[in-house]
């Protein structure tokens, strides 16, 4: 910003004494050309070195002490979750086309451990437009009226009240269970935390309640945390929907067949909460096995790119890794494996730090070309997924209540005879009996590791102070260019008119020429909000589109692009109508516009990078260079030198990748090949981002698209 | 902001008038999706229309509308406005009649702008007339009217239920009173706005000038050397000398509308404590910045972090902070008393112990007026951008530190404090684009070559 506050210093005669701030400023603007190009080059190379400078994770609160007391799960726990792995397998307990029977099975040995029971019962919601929804507070959501008794979903949760505890928190465990077609795996994760549910019952150190949530996955795992985590925290006070679901039938016979089969005061009908969550995990078990050991993915992902405090991450690698004998990994971008540029690239960044080495002793910061390599695949992944804005897992619903959760996925080696089975329960087990133990020493919450990060592997991240130096590295020439366009603008008209001026001739059409100098900028400031208008009607456009009946996402995806077309024309005829007279007198009309469109762009990006970092990077790597290298064709074809025929070869290709869905298409051809790729992908694409509040959806629809249509507009003017 | 300016050619005053009338009506059916009358940035402990509602209630109930440190505004707005927190009408918005009430005084607010423009246009022509420099000037009136109608900030203050819309109207009131010469509404409209936030008072001193000696006008001393150049003292071309007549007129008015105010206080006061405690829990908790809840200010963090035993010396430091600002500028501006009045409301803003966006949309719409003068203003660009990106930067770090929980208060005031570099930036580029205007004035007069300054 202190360059445009420089930049009108410079439009004036030079005075006597140019303070050395200004003339930096001035220097700046005026080779913006060479300082652009510097600073996107440097943006591009330290996003790839980024896997180089990752730092290995420490953790940073003392109270967590991970590790530090031995494991109590023993072998009698763990055939305890034997025998309800047995119990869930039995084919008698499928007989109920509900899945009640297992339910019950599930709530019955809860019981028996003195647990409290209570069941939940969910309409699971459906998808809904609400692109603003990340912005506001999470609220208890909009009551259907339209309830069928065939759709509702029963979770099972078992509280355990903590003898030393006040009852004011409380730590999470979340099982997804299908109980209609559950695999192997999903009664296996059953058995592992109820081996960890049964040793916890017993335990003396225990000062958070522990709640143990079986998630009905039936209708989607995130939609059944989602709904018991919308009552526990922000109950329904008019309760207009739980008489609904209780006038069906089959419910009312799961209650009553309760209380007659458990004489357990413990149960009850209503929904039980214990204190705030300090965190949450979700335990995943899964059937295939195509690993060579025994594996833990840890996925972390919530919406809008919100990552669980780091520490959580830190606690169960040290566990995983140190305690327990699991290899933990995190999601990665298999495709990059292989690519050998990359290996390339990491070479050479090895053979640099050798050469570094070799002077220096001490400068020790290369690493080895295939961890490059796999820092870089499981970087792109991370970037991938949090500019998705999509969460990856259940534990994403937590994270709009600030609770920190991630999902822990255990992959075993082998099939699961009986002897790897009762191993991988008791590893398991004592895994989650670690973290938990840990989450239990907290005082506070989660708050003194990092928030904003990104994983190069399980045990190394770049933190935020370190990835956004790439960032704005990236953005940086935007200021300065659109300084240095504006300054060019106004001198120009300056210099064409300022000579003829004598004082005494100051006559009205003069005093007009100034008024318009200073202010000039409005016109094109009109255009720019014009065009952002339209991003936000187009934007808004789906919502009234996804209510026609029986549609097919090509279709809907025509509609879509045939409504945003005329909307622009009929904007462009209704508000925009004076530009056209305004540009007989600018000839550097276009210079104006860019100079806005620049800036709008900046504070796009800007605010994008606040709410969603990775959205604003990969953003950036598109949008700068189209911004910076926009400039009219005619001008180009005009001046016939091979710079300006590069610059408009530049600035096709852009403007064609840069395009929302010419992005995507390329993109998802990269990943899976061009030979599916259809017309209503995109369409189901934007779909699934309105559905999981994205607020990438918004940045797209309000800062790329514009910037695109100005862009273009901007290649073909007529100057 | 100012982007209305150009429109003016193509569409009538009057439709966009209607077209911003009609847009409030279409956001006020939307308040639960908006929830704007919960952002700090629209309503302070001063505006907030929940608190008026709880002092309503608290005075029904026949206890001090001041208990319990919920409600700071005057007690005639409880007395005008609490009814309305009260009606509904079946089938409508909750609070419908009220926002009402907001849209109309700002229409009100954005007609008494224009008439004052008009006013100041005339007399800017007729002292250009009598320099002998015959210019075409813009219709400023107009141009400042719809930036205040169509300010998104006004806009935000108006459906978000705040009470600036009404303060705002008073400040303009007494300005449009003191411009028309009507004595009796300037002072009135000077002890409404007084009373109800306290800071409006510096106001006196452009209202004393405005009535002393008429409106903006290039300097004096121009008019002089002018009429020394030809040689001929004709009075009748300069403008009036100060005239102290219509001031004590006003102190007159000032003072009989105050008594009146403080009586009627007094008396929906009686059996709640009196007057006395209707100093201390409003000009008192101006004063004292009691209330540390974030806003777009920058006092809050500062008294939050500040150690109790210096809380007083800082008090002190802040708010003379204001009063040092007054004498400089009412010496170097005394010719043209509106644009005073416009750095004063602007430094008011900046600085007061419970900023809303709807002070920022008072100066931004009487910045307005001076369309002609600061057509030379540097910086506009940036300062709009600013403005853009800090009202959109603002509510996304309020909802990463109370939402999301991954910032922290620093990130918020860091926006705050943006915010304030920008009104400083415009208020000192505003000044200095004005004192080169006055000094163009004065080449053509004297027939100097335009030097590097102008």
């Amino acid at each position: 910003m202190a360059e445009t506050k420089e930049k009108s210093l410079s439009d004036e005669k030079p005075k006597p004494r140019v303070r050395p701030i200004v003339r930096l400023g001035i220097f700046l603007i005026s080779h913006s050309f060479h300082v652009s190009v510097v600073c996107c080059t440097a943006g591009v190379l330290a996003l790839f070195l980024l896997p180089v400078l990752a730092k290995n994770t420490y953790i940073s609160e003392n109270a967590l002490m991970p590790g530090s007391a031995s494991p109590m799960l023993s072998n009698q726990h763990v055939s305890d979750g034997n025998r309800l792995v047995k119990d869930l397998t039995n084919p008698n307990s499928k007989s109920s086309e509900t899945g009640i029977e297992s339910h019950k099975i599930i709530a019955q040995y809860m019981l028996d451990l003195g647990a409290e029971v209570s069941f939940h019962k969910f309409h699971p919601q459906m998808n809904q437009f609400h692109p603003l929804h990340f912005f506001s507070s999470p609220d208890s959501g909009k009551i259907q009226e339209n309830y069928s008794c065939s759709s509702y979903g029963i979770n099972t949760v078992g509280i355990i009240r903590a003898p030393h505890g006040d009852g004011k928190e409380a730590i999470v465990l979340v099982t997804p269970y299908n109980a209609l077609k559950s695999g192997f795996g999903e009664a296996l994760s059953l058995g592992i935390a109820y081996s960890v549910f049964s040793l916890l019952t017993q335990v003396t150190w225990l000062a958070k309640d522990i709640i143990w949530l079986v998630a009905d996955s039936q209708y989607g795992e995130y939609a059944a945390v989602a709904a018991w985590l919308r009552e526990y925290q922000t109950p329904k006070f008019s309760s207009l929907s739980t008489p609904n679901a209780e006038m069906c039938p089959d419910v009312n016979n799961l209650f009553e067949l309760k209380g007659h089969s458990i004489s357990g005061s413990k149960f009850s009908n209503s929904f039980r909460r214990a204190g705030t969550m300090a965190s949450a995990l979700v335990l995943k078990v899964r059937d295939q096995n195509e690993q060579f050991e025994d594996t833990i993915s840890i996925y972390a992902e919530a919406s809008n790119g919100q990552m669980p405090n780091l520490d959580l991450i830190n606690v169960v690698n040290y566990l995983a890794v140190h305690r327990q004998g699991l290899r933990v990994n995190v999601e990665k971008l298999w495709s990059l494996l292989n690519s050998s540029w990359l290996k390339s690239l990491g070479e050479i960044f090895e053979s640099l730090a050798k050469v570094a080495k070799s002077l220096y002793p001490k400068w020790k910061f290369g690493i080895p070309a295939t961890e490059y390599v796999e820092g870089t695949a499981t970087l792109a992944s991370s970037l991938y997924y949090q500019a998705l804005g999509v969460p990856t897992g259940p534990h994403g619903a937590f994270r709009d209540y600030q609770v920190d959760a991630i999902t822990l996925e255990i992959s075993p080696k082998f099939s699961l005879d009986k002897v790897w089975r009762n191993d991988i329960l008791l590893r398991g087990g004592r895994l989650i009996e670690g973290v938990i133990r840990s989450v239990n020493n907290l005082l506070e919450k989660f708050h003194q590791s990092f928030f904003l990060y990104l994983l190069t592997s399980p045990s190394k991240f770049v933190s935020v102070g370190v990835y956004m130096i790439a960032f704005a590295f990236l953005i940086a020439p935007l200021p300065m260019v659109a300084a240095s366009l504006y300054v060019d603008a106004n001198s120009s008209s300056n210099c064409s008119k300022g000579d003829s001026s004598t004082p005494s001739a100051i006559t009205d059409t003069d005093e007009h020429s100034i008024a318009i100098r200073s202010w000039r900028w409005l016109n094109s400031a009109k255009l720019v909000f014009i065009v952002h208008l339209w991003g936000a009607i187009v934007s808004l456009l789906p919502y009234f589109i996804s209510q026609i009946p029986d549609c097919s996402p090509t279709t809907s995806f025509m509609i879509w692009v045939l409504l945003s077309i005329l909307s622009l024309l009929t904007l462009n005829s209704v508000l925009a109508s004076p530009l056209a007279c305004a540009k007989a007198t600018q000839e550097k009309e276009w210079a104006l516009v860019k100079s806005v469109t620049i800036s709008s762009v900046f504070i796009g990006l800007g605010l994008m990078s606040v709410i969603n970092f990775a959205t604003a990077e990969i953003g950036a790597l598109l949008m700068v260079p189209m911004c910076l290298l926009a400039q009219p064709l005619k001008l180009d074809v005009r001046a016939g030198t091979l710079r300006s025929f590069c610059r408009m070869i530049c600035n096709l290709v852009l403007g064609h990748i840069a395009f929302p869905p010419a992005a995507l298409f390329l993109l998802k051809g990269m990943l899976d090949g061009f030979g599916n790729a259809n017309v209503g992908d995109f369409w189901m694409w934007v779909e699934s981002l309105w559905a999981w509040n994205s607020a990438t959806y918004l940045f797209i629809g309000m800062v790329q698209l514009p910037c695109w249509v100005l862009c273009i507009s901007i290649l073909f003017h007529t100057c | 902001m100012e982007k209305v300016k150009k429109k003016i050619g193509s569409f009538s005053f009057w439709n966009w008038v209607t077209a911003s009338i009609i847009f409030r009506l279409i956001l006020i059916y939307f308040p639960k999706n908006l929830n704007l009358s919960s952002r700090p940035e629209v309503s302070t402990p001063l505006t907030s229309f929940r608190r008026l509602a709880e002092g309503y209630w608290l005075k029904q109930s026949f206890m001090s509308p001041y208990a319990g440190s919920m409600y700071h505004g005057s007690p005639l707005l409880l007395s005008l406005l609490g009814p309305l927190t009260i009606n509904r009408i079946e089938g409508q918005p909750n609070h419908l009649l009220y926002s009402l009430v907001s849209v109309i005084a700002d229409v009100v607010s954005a007609m008494l702008i224009r008439a004052t423009g008009q006013n100041l246009r005339l007399a800017y022509l007729r002292s250009l007339e009598s320099l002998d420099l015959v210019k075409q000037i813009e219709v400023s009136g107009d141009i400042a009217a719809l930036i205040y109608l169509c300010n998104p900030f006004t806009i935000v203050a108006c459906v978000g239920l705040s009470t600036s819309p009404i303060e705002n109207m008073a400040v303009i009131l007494c300005l449009y009173g003191a411009c028309s010469r009507l004595i009796p509404l300037a002072a009135f409209g000077w002890v409404i706005a007084t009373h109800l936030s306290l800071y409006p008072a510096i106001l006196i001193i452009p209202v004393i000038f405005l009535l002393g000696c008429g409106p903006d006008s290039p300097p004096r001393k121009l008019f002089l050397q002018r009429h020394q150049q030809k040689e001929v003292l004709n009075q009748s071309k300069l403008p009036p000398r100060f005239s102290w007549g219509p001031v004590i007129h006003f102190a007159f008015w000032a003072f009989l509308w105050s008594v009146y105010v403080l009586v009627l206080c007094g008396i929906s006061l009686k059996q709640f404590g009196g007057l006395w405690e209707m100093f201390k829990s409003t000009y008192g908790f101006i004063l004292t910045v009691e209330d540390l809840s974030p806003n777009i200010g920058v006092l809050w963090y500062f008294f939050a972090e500040v150690f109790e035993f210096f809380r007083n010396f800082f008090l002190i430091v802040f708010h003379v902070n204001i009063l040092f600002m007054i004498l400089p500028l009412a010496i170097r501006l005394r010719h043209r008393p509106c644009y005073l009045a416009f750095v004063y409301v602007a430094i008011c803003s900046m600085l007061k112990s419970y900023p809303s966006v709807g002070d920022s949309a008072l100066y931004l719409g009487l910045l307005g007026w001076f369309v002609n003068e600061l057509a030379d203003m540097q910086f506009s660009l940036f300062l709009f951008c600013g403005y853009v990106g800090v009202s959109l930067l603002s509510p996304v770090m309020h909802n990463l530190w109370i939402w999301r929980g991954t910032g922290n208060a620093n990130f918020y005031f860091a926006t705050a404090m943006v915010y304030a570099c920008l009104q400083i930036v415009l208020v000192v580029e505003g000044v200095s684009a004005m004192l080169n205007h006055d000094r163009k004035l004065r080449n053509l007069i004297t027939g100097k070559p335009q030097d590097a300054k102008s």
